[in-house]
């Protein structure tokens, strides 16, 4: 891996930021919406337009365009990306606040996902036509199929006012009360598992069968090596790498992709944020928020990309 | 049939079939209520505050965290007449000046005095040049504030103002200790901000030296945000929270199914059709008259509120009032002859083509707006839709980029002058206001009855502003909706306030307790 296939991808990583940044600044400013306006009319109120202007002028939205976006990006560099205009506050630091929590659901939720999806995979692929086998494709499809939103309904309805053993939704903080915090991200993370264990039992289960196949496959068995061995060896290690891959690029959709869950569950991540930014017109908000998931998107390419070129050679040429 | 969370829950059908057996984790299967509230009220809000600024509006639920904190002059009580709060009393004097008489023995929350000093500079504050407060344009009416002594402030404003005194009922008008610092004002309210999760929970404490003995009832109150209207309502059947407001209109008839649960509602918001007067024909007032009778209001109440409000046909004064009279009430009934009638008469006998501007961010707003576009349809009013998301729909309302447009709003309160917000369309434009259409007699008599001090004088006048809107049709009425707290059973002393005072139940959460 040479340094200056290094920089260029680093470089390109940064240009992408840059142009994401960009567009997202440039397209919510060209939307209808006025955030002072939208701030004083909250719950219907009819705000006196001079209070409007005012407002506007204060939170600098009455400069030009270019002025904001060169503020913007004079702020970018220094690792500033603003505050809020609804309440003032550093966007950086609601990412702070949001970003773990987001992270944690979709680490729970995939390994859930993994737990679950990957043995079924594995399996159904060793027993395949089986009862198992057709049961779990019949689920999967169906847990494709269904939306979150449905799911995460479903659960909440279910498990929260029907049983009564889990709280509707919402938050508390680890430190606060571990038990509680646990059982307030078993739901979630279980909407968000979903549709990610389907995908990783397929895979599994396909992967699966296509080293079962192989013909190393049967000259272990012919060997002599017990069924585990063969299967932990030879089928699972040369299975695994298109899950892995799949696993990568799945765990950096569901950055973006926890929108509906974390509304649905009242689970406050990065996405409720961005979600009442967008609908307020709070330019530094949303603008920091996608900046924040394209970048770590983007990183997690960009380390996928430096894997696949540590392994594979032919990839830097 | 497409499926949406709300349909799906609408339904209610969905839990029996779920009753299947399910794997449970041991840690999991322990009751996962939240524990015995010990004294503290568990509050499902709606939306967490953008922020709790005392005189700017940022919405209801900020509004009913600031009610907690704060005081005014008055407030409104569980009847919805005004009640003193760190005034004792009020009166119009001889000379044309308000005179407020304050409290003896009101404290902020910091152990200074409420004096006559704090009123007239929080007033100075929400009238100033630089404001953003919601009630600016009210208190810049306020020409001179006059303090005879510690205990009494008089207030001078440039024409009579005969419901100043409600001004100060607005939950966005409180009294501020006036050495407070720029972003931690210092209000006398009941209670005190001891925490909050940002975006997720807030939590308040009673403040031991609030003027009114015995008061709060309760250890506190924990605000728990579930922007979801189907959460919320979750939250509360599972008994995570204790109270909730907004209860979705879809969930009310399971509310009041559950033996453990009471709503309490009230009918004060409403949903109307704006119209842009610069875009013909809607500068005509027979076509806005046509179009008036032309939509039958129960359709709305049953598709977009599941049966949760009633039929509005007249301008929107809330039944019970003295202000009310049946036959204006039903002045636009619903009357398709009528309304082809007048189309014809305005030249439209064929009908016309247009647009209706909604939101699809807001069922209520969407629903209302298949209805309307449907029974304006059978007159021959061929309306496209328009279904931006609320941030356009604002932006080009205010703009008047729009022919008609659907609106829900609620007055500032019961009194018509509280209609002013809606119905004077000579104010500068609004979303929440028909677009530069003529009413002069509409506004005129708002502001006869704004300047009349005398209650008899005052009923007749906003009857006879009652049949000039119906006229001139500055709005058309719809529906009310219905707007509800779902409680537990043993949640006591809670009062849904009367018609378009709902928003400003918050107040009561003071006297609330656990029976």
């Amino acid at each position: 891996m040479s340094a200056a296939w290094l920089t260029r991808r680093v470089l390109l990583t940064i240009l992408t930021a840059w142009l994401v940044a960009t567009i997202v600044f440039m397209a919510l400013h060209m939307v209808p919406g006025d955030p002072a306006e939208l701030l004083l009319s909250t719950s219907g109120a009819m705000p006196d337009p001079a209070a409007v202007a005012e407002l506007r002028e204060r939170l600098g939205l009455d400069q030009s365009i270019m002025t904001q976006y060169g503020r913007f990006l004079a702020g970018l560099v220094r690792g500033d990306l603003g505050n809020s205009l609804v309440d003032d506050y550093p966007v950086l630091q609601e990412i702070a606040l949001r970003l773990p929590r987001t992270l944690e659901l979709i680490i729970a939720g995939t390994l859930i996902a993994v737990i679950f999806g990957i043995p079924a995979g594995v399996y159904a692929a060793i027993h395949r036509g089986g009862i198992f086998d057709r049961a779990a494709s019949w689920v999967t499809a169906l847990l494709l199929a269904v939306p979150v939103f449905v799911v995460g309904t479903l659960l909440v309805l279910l498990f929260a006012q029907t049983l009564r053993l889990m709280p509707a939704g919402g938050f508390t903080p680890f430190a606060q009360d571990p038990a509680q915090h646990l059982k307030l991200l078993a739901l979630p993370a279980v909407a968000i598992a979903k549709g990610l264990a389907a995908v990783l039992f397929r895979m599994t289960r396909a992967a699966t069968l296509d080293a079962l196949a192989h013909d190393y496959v049967r000259t272990a068995r012919a060997k002599g090596l017990s069924p585990g061995r063969v299967l932990a060896v030879h089928v699972l290690r040369n299975a695994m790498n298109p899950v892995v891959t799949v696993l990568g690029l799945q765990m950096g959709t569901l950055l973006g992709g926890t929108v509906l869950v974390e509304y649905v569950f009242n689970w406050p991540g990065l996405s409720t944020p961005l979600l009442r930014a967008v609908e307020g017109r709070d330019y530094p908000m949303v603008v920091g928020i996608v900046l924040t998931i394209s970048v770590l998107f983007l990183l997690i390419n960009l380390v996928v990309e430096l894997v696949h070129a540590a392994i594979d050679p032919r990839v830097q040429s | 049939m497409s499926i949406s969370r709300r349909s799906l829950l609408g339904a209610g059908l969905v839990s029996p079939l779920l009753a299947a057996p399910i794997l449970v984790s041991p840690m999991l299967g322990r009751a996962a209520r939240a524990q015995a509230s010990a004294g503290i009220i568990r509050y499902g809000l709606s939306a967490f505050p953008p922020n709790l600024q005392p005189w700017v509006s940022t919405g209801a639920s900020a509004g009913t965290v600031k009610m907690l904190l704060h005081r005014s002059l008055v407030s409104y009580g569980p009847d919805g007449n005004l009640r003193g709060e760190l005034a004792e009393s009020w009166a119009h004097e001889a000379d044309g000046a308000w005179v407020f008489k304050l409290r003896k023995g009101c404290v902020f929350q910091n152990g200074e005095p409420v004096t006559a000093d704090d009123v007239k500079w929080s007033i100075e504050q929400i009238a100033g040049e630089k404001s953003t407060a919601y009630m600016r344009t009210q208190f810049q009416q306020i020409e001179r504030i006059e303090i005879p002594d510690p205990a009494t402030v008089k207030l001078y404003t440039k024409e009579p103002q005969a419901t100043l005194p409600s001004w100060f009922g607005n939950y966005n008008t409180f009294i501020i200790w006036r050495k407070s610092q720029a972003n931690e004002p210092i209000g006398a309210g009941p209670f005190r901000l001891v925490g909050q999760e940002r975006g997720s929970s807030i939590e308040v404490a009673p403040f031991d030296k609030f003027y009114k003995p015995g008061m709060p009832k309760v250890k506190g109150i924990k605000f728990i945000v579930y922007a979801d209207e189907n959460l919320r309502n979750a939250a509360l059947m599972s008994g995570d929270v204790d109270m909730i407001e907004y209860v979705p209109w879809q969930s009310m008839a399971a509310v009041e199914a559950d033996q453990r649960l009471k709503l309490d509602t009230q009918e004060g918001p409403f949903m109307d059709v704006l119209f842009n007067g610069t875009k013909p024909p809607f500068n005509d007032p027979r076509v806005r008259r046509a179009i008036a009778h032309a939509i039958r209001r129960e359709d709305i109440v049953k598709v977009a509120f599941f049966g949760r409000g009633k039929p509005l046909e007249g301008v929107p004064i809330v039944e019970g009032t003295p202000w009310y009279d049946d036959k204006l009430a039903h002045g636009w009934n619903y009357d398709p002859a009528r309304a082809k009638a007048l189309l014809a008469e305005a030249g439209f006998a064929n009908g016309f083509q247009s647009t209706l501007l909604a939101t699809a961010q807001f069922g209520m707003h969407k629903d209302t707006a298949e209805v309307v576009q449907q029974h304006l349809a059978e007159v021959g009013i061929q309306c496209e839709l328009q279904l931006p998301d609320w941030s356009t729909r604002v932006s080009r309302g205010t703009r008047g980029q729009y022919d008609m447009a659907i609106h829900g709003v609620s007055a500032d309160n019961n009194d018509p002058d509280g209609l002013s917000v809606v119905l004077d369309t000579s104010l500068s434009p609004t979303h929440g206001r028909s677009f530069k259409v003529d009413a002069p007699r509409t506004i005129a008599a708002l502001a006869k009855g704004r300047a009349e001090f005398d209650q008899a004088k005052r009923v007749a006048i906003y009857k006879e502003m009652q049949a000039a809107a119906l006229e001139e049709v500055p709005l058309v009425g719809l529906a009310w909706r219905q707007q509800g707290y779902g409680m537990a059973k043993n949640v006591s002393g809670f009062v849904n306030l009367p018609g378009a005072l709902s928003n400003s139940s918050g107040n009561m959460l003071e006297q609330t307790f656990f029976a």
